[in-house]
């Protein structure tokens, strides 16, 4: 934060320039990532409550989950599906906290479209890839985290680089556990995805403020 | 003035200032951005802030609206259309000083 009110040394027109675009860019992107830090929490939460009832389903009802294979698809459409509305109604709550008009409603619409691009790509490369089966099915899991934790990454890279590890720790959330943990990964997943979600939103509100 | 002899835009010349209204003007017209949206993205203190607003404002280069959102009092700050004008003149003021050559 600046402290001092006194009027600072005159600007070369070089550092003029180089202030103008900095700070357009700077302007922009703080309306892209609005409410990005109730967004991760929220959806950290969802993610994990996501993979705690499947979990829960598979060790507490092992004959309810056998006979219904597509159970998952439920809870995660059901739950994925909130998470977009919630998130949808964080963001745009939290543009219009910071701007009025054209510009922050066209920020919000690309956002939208950007993450929706995301969700349908989470669909669409399954199905291309002819995965919708009752034999490749649990497959399809893995393909949604690399999806969206690639969704992260090029959002990162176009409005906050240091998002881009949130992206990462999606992943790792993910797939270390699917690898090492076996029959408790899903709550291992669930864990580890939350821890990665409130560190991101924490490390970002840190350095917003700095 | 800069060392270059084109006349610069003084009120907008200034760091902080340059930053605010290049802040405003990269909105669309009429748009309005909130106090608190200003200070966070630009990391000034409220006090830092809103002296600058006042010299810009006294410059009719903006204008500020205090309003009630969800029984929160808000501040929002949007350029004038005067504002816009002589921004636009200081960009092109600022390219000619940034393509000017000492005679030889």
């Amino acid at each position: 934060m600046q402290d001092t009110n006194r009027e600072a040394p005159p600007l070369t027109p070089e550092e003029s320039w180089n202030t103008i675009h900095s700070t357009f860019d700077r302007a922009r992107a703080s309306l892209y990532i609005a409410g990005i830090t109730s967004i991760l929490l929220f959806s950290g939460a969802v993610v994990a409550v996501a993979f705690f009832t499947h979990y829960a389903i598979e060790t507490l009802a092992p004959a309810f989950a056998a006979e219904r294979p597509w159970y998952p698809g439920l809870v995660w459409g059901v739950l994925g599906a909130l998470g977009m509305i919630g998130n949808s109604i964080i963001g745009y709550r939290a543009g219009k906290n910071l701007s009025e008009g054209a510009t922050a409603r066209n920020a919000g619409i690309r956002v939208f479209a950007f993450w929706m691009a995301v969700i349908s790509a989470c669909f669409l490369i399954p199905a291309a890839a002819g995965m919708w089966n009752e034999e490749s099915g649990e497959m399809i899991p893995g393909v949604t985290i690399g999806v969206v934790a690639l969704g992260y990454i090029l959002f990162a890279i176009m409005y906050r680089p240091m998002l881009a590890t949130v992206g990462v720790g999606i992943a790792a959330a993910y797939y270390l556990p699917d690898y090492f943990a076996g029959d408790t990964a899903l709550v291992f997943q669930g864990a580890a995805t939350l821890a990665v979600c409130v560190l991101g939103a924490m490390w970002l509100r840190r350095s917003s403020a700095s | 003035m800069t060392d270059n002899l084109i006349a610069l835009d003084e009120t907008i010349h200034q760091p902080t200032r340059l930053r605010i209204m290049t802040m405003l003007i990269s909105q669309s017209p009429s748009d309005r951005l909130a106090y608190s949206f200003i200070q966070k993205t630009l990391g000034l203190t409220g006090g830092n802030l809103t002296i600058h607003l006042r010299k810009l404002e006294s410059a009719g280069y903006l204008s500020t609206t205090k309003e009630f959102l969800d029984a929160k009092p808000r501040t929002w700050v949007e350029a004038t259309p005067q504002g816009r004008r002589a921004f636009t003149d200081y960009l092109s003021n600022l390219v000619q000083a940034l393509s000017w050559k000492p005679p030889s």
